[in-house]
């Protein structure tokens, strides 16, 4: 045991300051996407809708409702629209009542 | 611990062996397929089951009528004939509600007959009980299957286990603890040796393969990678490989070596996993804290090279899908292996860790082979099976592989096989990095010069040994059967052997962290 004590100290503190100070490695984990409401349109919508394997998107008439409860941040809505989404890079989902999680977009892109 | 450098020669019985079905010759491919008549089949199945180095790697079903008229079902056994390179498929067209037992002959299909049963409503013949294994208690005629309900649901698992004496039965799970995966066990025990043990993973049972039933391989492909979370590059090449065989395509060299390396990224990190969880078992939270600093600095390794910390979305159809960043693997690899390999050597000098690891959770080679497990268990044991070296996909004919292999078969010869393909992979690496050279390492699906085919076989050596899927397209490219058959498939029927023998209560959770399986690439 004196060998593992010994290991630990010359090791030092591996752990990073979160969350006080960002953690820099953050930054390579996949987030739930952001939207773009200016280009999303009900067409848009209802495609992003159809490739969400997790159903955390779904159209409800000129709005877009994105669970992000329901997101796995898996990717696929940002291949399908690269143009109508980005990375949030938010991973800090925590939220008092599941309602807050549900967010409703407005579909404010002019048809095609 | 020695290392095998295995022979590139062919088994000089093979032609011979297929001269029996009325075959000429094993042609050119790596996949030889036999029809054989299910009369025939018990025949065919002593014969080959005598071949040296035959060893079946998988049993499976398809076709048969979900309206439960009688269709007919095709039953398929793979084998893997590892001195020959080759795996031999046999199909046997089953017209009746029953086909020869095979495992009287081949232990280790009694899994798969209960699961065909299930699934198909097939059963052997003989009357033998079978197991639940995938469909819960009160799954009805309704439940979704693969083919059509059986006459009568399967027994459960524990019905033929007789508890007396002063053995009685600890129900343990299935949720167990913070993080992992659910799991029922049955602990048949008389106080603290184990006399008996039971499993139960139906409680993860997805139904992956029925859901990926009508999907082009493209989209099933991300249902593939996700069966199993910690085996998503292997089981992701072996799908990838079946798709490509059965369509003629063939990805280009550079996606080749992106997969390689992303294949051995991924033994790197589960290893250092199976690390952490020994210690944990063991109650040695220092060595824990070390493997994990390890874990960790390897998953951001992959998040810098390929983008994704457990390497979603690196193999596609056809090629890769992810660019490989080869300055970060350059870069950050030597000294992310660096802390697993300082954890290891510390931990190969702790006594009283090697004491919990030694002649604990013995499996011999003969149980391996009968039960047909691959991997690191099976290689703990002497079996020298590994289809990097067996059965090699580009690139890996190129790098000579030293498969490592040890001969107790206790947790501690798992844990050294570990450490020791840890080491070969840095080194393959490295090696496949070099040779690594061009841009561009996607080829975009259905830009190949393959033409269509109906189905193919393929393979990867998983962390946890070896992968297989197996796809049927029909004319517009759609699947029509897909067969998912993960390591962790293979080796959950050999871990209550090692528990059995002569371990007590606490030793469990240091078999489970040995044999590193997962109970989501068995309940798929």
């Amino acid at each position: 045991m004196p060998l593992w004590t010994l290991r630990g100290l010359r090791r030092g503190v591996v752990t990073t300051r979160y969350p006080a100070r960002p953690d820099a490695s953050a930054q390579l984990l996949p987030t739930p996407p952001a939207f773009r409401p200016e280009v999303l349109t009900p067409r848009l919508a209802d495609r992003l809708a159809a490739v969400c394997p997790s159903r955390a998107l779904a159209r409800d008439g000129d709005m877009l409702v994105f669970d992000v409860g329901a997101c796995t941040a898996c990717g696929r809505c940002r291949a399908e629209a690269p143009e109508a989404t980005a990375a949030s890079g938010e991973f800090e989902l925590a939220a008092t009542a599941r309602a807050y999680l549900v967010k409703r977009i407005p579909l404010g892109g002019r048809p095609a | 611990m020695t290392a095998v450098q295995p022979g590139l020669a062919s088994g000089p019985g093979l032609r011979e062996l297929l001269a029996g079905f009325g075959q000429d010759g094993a042609g050119g491919g790596p996949v030889i397929t036999l029809s054989v008549p299910a009369a025939d089949l018990e025949d065919a199945v002593r014969r080959i089951a005598a071949y040296p180095g035959a060893r079946l790697a998988d049993v499976f079903a398809s076709g048969g009528s979900p309206a439960g008229d009688g269709g007919p079902v095709t039953l398929r056994l793979v084998w893997g004939l590892d001195a020959d390179r080759r795996y031999l498929i046999t199909e046997s067209l089953v017209e009746g509600d029953s086909y020869p037992s095979l495992s009287a002959i081949a232990p280790a299909a009694f899994a798969e007959e209960c699961e065909i049963y299930e699934q198909f409503g097939i059963r052997p013949a003989g009357g033998r009980p079978l197991n639940r294994v995938a469909l819960p208690p009160g799954a009805g005629p309704d439940w979704p299957r693969l083919g059509r309900a059986p006459a009568e649901p399967p027994r459960d698992v524990h019905a033929p286990h007789h508890v007396g004496g002063h053995a009685f039965e600890f129900p343990f799970g299935p949720v167990r603890q913070v993080a992992v995966e659910s799991l029922y066990y049955g602990l048949v025990t008389s106080g603290e040796e184990l006399v008996d043990l039971y499993l139960f993973t139906w409680h993860k049972h997805r139904g992956v393969e029925w859901r990926l039933r009508g999907m082009t391989p493209g989209e099933a492909l991300f249902y593939v990678e996700r069966t199993e979370g910690l085996g998503a590059v292997g089981n992701s090449w072996a799908f990838a490989a079946a798709v490509e065989a059965a369509l003629g395509l063939e990805p280009p060299p550079q996606a080749m070596t992106a997969r390689a390396i992303a294949l051995e990224l991924e033994r790197l990190y589960n290893h250092a996993a199976a690390t952490a969880a020994l210690c944990q078992s063991t109650g040695l939270v220092i060595g824990q804290a070390a493997a994990e600093i390890a874990l960790e600095r390897l998953l951001r390794v992959n998040a810098a090279v390929f983008g994704h910390r457990y390497l979603f979305g690196v193999v596609d159809i056809g090629g890769t899908r992810a660019d490989l960043d080869a300055a970060a693997l350059r870069s950050d690899l030597p000294g992310a292996y660096g802390e697993l390999e300082r954890a290891a050597e510390a931990l190969m000098s702790t006594n009283s860790f090697l004491d919990r690891l030694e002649a604990t959770g013995i499996l011999t080679e003969e149980a391996a082979r009968r039960l047909g497990l691959v991997g690191p268990v099976a290689r703990a044991t002497g079996v020298a099976a590994d289809t990097r070296a067996d059965h090699p996909a580009w690139p890996y004919g190129e790098f000579p592989l030293a498969v490592a292999v040890a001969d107790t078969g206790d947790v501690l010869a798992r844990f050294r096989v570990m450490l020791v393909e840890a080491a070969e992979s840095v080194r393959l690496i490295g090696e496949i990095g070099r040779a690594a050279a061009g841009p561009g390492l996607a080829l975009p699906p259905g830009a190949g010069p393959g033409q269509p085919a109906s189905s193919g076989l393929g393979w990867a050596e998983s962390s946890r040994g070896e992968a297989l899927a197996w796809v049927a397209l029909d004319g517009s490219g759609r699947i029509t059967r897909a067969r998912l058959r993960p390591a962790a498939v293979r080796n959950w029927r050999g871990f209550d052997d090692a528990c059995r023998s002569q371990n007590v209560f606490t030793d469990i959770p240091i078999i489970e962290a040995s044999f590193w399986l997962t109970v989501a690439g068995t309940a798929r």
